[in-house]
């Protein structure tokens, strides 16, 4: 799954170098600057993956922790050794937050070496307009790729309910998808302004705040707390559905 | 049983202490100090005499004019030919650093994008990273205590101030404003208001005048030291406000020299432009038809304009009717909207020419190629259109 999400950049990456140049304003953000600057190709990786590609791997990965081993019925075989259910909850959310850091990592990395390898690489160029060195650039694509493994923590929290829910995975990891899809709907339509505040994706491309001079942690902040509330609330419920679960697999 | 309740707590207990906790934390601060009470003229003199110059703030705007709103979601950022319209609808977030009068930096947040307008000295930059291009004038020294205009953006407060910066702190446009009050309007402080966290004297002006589409505009004025720090203008028979413009957050002291410092990055489109033989802005409306880059002059509009006569100014206080011809192939109404196919369709039809009706000003445009700007009903601008 790493590999599927470090082909994105490669993939971004060889289709600007084959291609003619892009008109500056058309397509996704930063598509244009890549042939400038190699670096991009990171952060245009992780703006093309953020919407569908991210929460889809966290919600097979975290969809995948209970009920796959239900699936494969060898829940009940954990649960026969003296760990306990809530101590395999919180390594199996542990496994997900692994993956919801790693992800975004791999894809910014990936991102910043193929870019260096097929096109220049120099001062990056923010939104300000300001420009800073290279290996500043590269530390900032690393506080990018937290925000977004920060952002997907909710996500990866109320997939870890869903697959509590159900001996299914497949299941869970569609749910947990759906979800993803459907806030960010929601987050679209102009009419549910009280709500947007509340989405899980609200703050998923806010990251654009760590690439100004001077940084703006405001959605930083923001979007902490929210995530944290929703590993709070899906993580009660996750401990609670599972610690009264019947376990029959 | 009882067992199995209590390990579904949690599940409950969890959202109840997260849906308390943002109850709380979203009450009004309540119990601060309350300022000790002043007159309007007090709190006028206040703001006038404000010495606050070195700042560094966020600021947003807040528009709700009842044009159409344009959607701004997805990773790519909004296309450019939307862009001035765009800053008359929706909600806008801008940075403001300001330290002593000739240095100044505003960005204008997009998504994934951001319009920057530097000054440092004599040297003004306006940059936007969506298409990359900047703009560079070199101001000359006698203006150099003046930042000539740049974006249209709150032309629709009140026609007849002449409206200058781009996203403009509060305090040039509540200067404006206060420097045009006459009997017209009554002005009383209401009670203390908390802005960026700071209390404030709310000072209110309510137009005397029935025929105005304008309710009120409140301003608030920093119980300390004087500043302006929010500004919100009521339309007629309209709960949320038309227009609002305030700091979110507020720090005094000088920013990051740093900030003010800005060269170009390469693979930039750069203009040099000549700064303009008399300040921009000097006509309400002018402001409001940039060019397409949403710089004003920059397609020769300000050549194009010398041979426009002057505007013709009917009705006082806030019932101003601002009328004027456009001519020559620079600036003409069916030009202007067939540049922007958005503001066609917000147009509407009415004898005697088009409206672009929003809820605190009114644009006539005549059949005749006059355009008729006021913050009246459509009846008062056309009676003002038809020749005596």
């Amino acid at each position: 799954m790493l590999a599927a999400l470090a082909a994105i950049p490669i993939l971004i990456a060889v289709a600007v170098r084959l291609s003619s140049a892009v008109p500056p304003g058309r397509g996704p953000a930063f598509l244009d600057r890549i042939t400038q600057n190699g670096l991009f190709v990171g952060v245009t990786g992780m703006l093309v993956s953020i919407p569908l590609f991210l929460p889809l791997t966290v919600g097979v990965v975290a969809g995948d922790t209970v009920a796959g081993e239900a699936g494969l019925g060898t829940l009940r075989y954990l649960l026969v050794a003296p760990a306990g259910r809530v101590k395999l909850l919180l390594v199996k959310y542990a496994g997900a937050l692994v993956f919801c850091i790693v992800a975004p990592l791999v894809i910014a990395l990936t991102g910043a070496a193929i870019g260096a390898a097929l096109f220049p690489v120099g001062r990056v160029t923010l939104l300000s307009g300001d420009t800073i060195a290279p290996a500043e650039a590269v530390l900032r694509l690393i506080l990018i790729a937290a925000y977004i493994a920060v952002s997907l923590l909710g996500l990866s929290a109320i997939g870890l309910f869903m697959s509590t829910l159900t001996d299914v995975p497949v299941g869970a990891m569609a749910a947990t998808v759906v979800l993803s899809v459907v806030s960010q709907v929601l987050d679209a339509l102009p009419q549910l302004e009280w709500l947007h505040p509340w989405l899980f994706s609200h703050y998923w491309l806010g990251f654009s705040e760590l690439l100004r001079q001077p940084i703006g942690w405001d959605s930083f902040a923001s979007n902490a707390w929210l995530q944290a509330g929703y590993v709070a609330v899906f993580g009660a419920l996750a401990y609670s559905r599972f610690v009264t679960k019947d376990i029959l697999s | 049983m009882n067992r199995r309740l209590l390990r579904w707590m949690p599940a409950a207990v969890v959202p109840a202490v997260i849906a308390a906790g943002v109850a709380v934390g979203s009450l009004p601060a309540s119990a601060v100090d309350p300022l000790p009470a002043k007159s309007p003229e007090q709190v006028l003199a206040l703001v006038a005499e404000h010495k606050v110059d070195a700042l560094s703030g966020t600021v947003q705007q807040n528009s709700s004019l009842g044009l159409p709103e344009l959607p701004q979601t997805g990773p790519s950022a909004a296309s450019a030919q939307t862009s001035w319209l765009e800053l008359l609808s929706g909600p806008h977030t801008a940075r403001v650093y300001k330290d002593g009068p000739t240095k100044m930096r505003i960005q204008i947040l997009d998504p994934m994008a951001e319009r920057d307008v530097v000054r440092n000295g004599r040297e003004l930059w306006w940059y936007s990273s969506k298409d990359q291009s900047a703009v560079h004038i070199t101001l000359p020294e006698l203006s150099a205590t003046r930042l000539p205009g740049h974006e249209p953006l709150e032309t629709p407060v009140k026609p007849g101030f002449p409206d200058s910066s781009s996203m403009p702190t509060p305090a040039e446009l509540t200067d404006k404003l206060l420097a045009k009050l006459d009997p017209s309007t009554d002005i009383s402080v209401g009670p203390d208001v908390q802005v960026a966290g700071r209390t404030a004297y709310n000072l209110v002006l309510t137009p005397r005048s029935q025929q105005t589409l304008v309710g009120s505009v409140s301003i608030a004025v920093d119980g300390e030291n004087g500043l302006p720090l929010s500004l919100q203008v009521m339309a007629r028979g309209q709960a949320e406000p038309a227009f609002s413009l305030a700091y979110t957050s507020l720090s005094l002291g000088a920013p990051d020299s740093a900030l003010f410092e800005f060269s170009p990055p390469s693979g930039t489109t750069v203009k040099e432009l000549q700064p303009p033989p008399r300040p921009l802005g000097a006509y309400p409306g002018r402001d409001v038809l940039p060019g397409r880059d949403g710089m004003p002059g920059s397609d020769g509009h300000s050549g194009g304009f010398t041979d426009v006569g002057r505007p013709q100014v009917t009705g006082s206080g806030w019932e101003t009717i601002v009328g004027f011809r456009v001519g020559g192939d620079a600036l003409d109404a069916e030009g202007l909207l067939a540049r922007e196919p958005l503001l066609q369709e917000a147009m509407v039809s009415v004898p005697g020419g088009k409206v672009l009706s929003t809820s605190l000003l009114n644009v006539l445009f005549t059949d005749d190629g006059r355009i008729f700007v006021g913050a009246v009903p459509v009846e008062m601008l056309q009676s003002a259109a038809t020749p005596r």
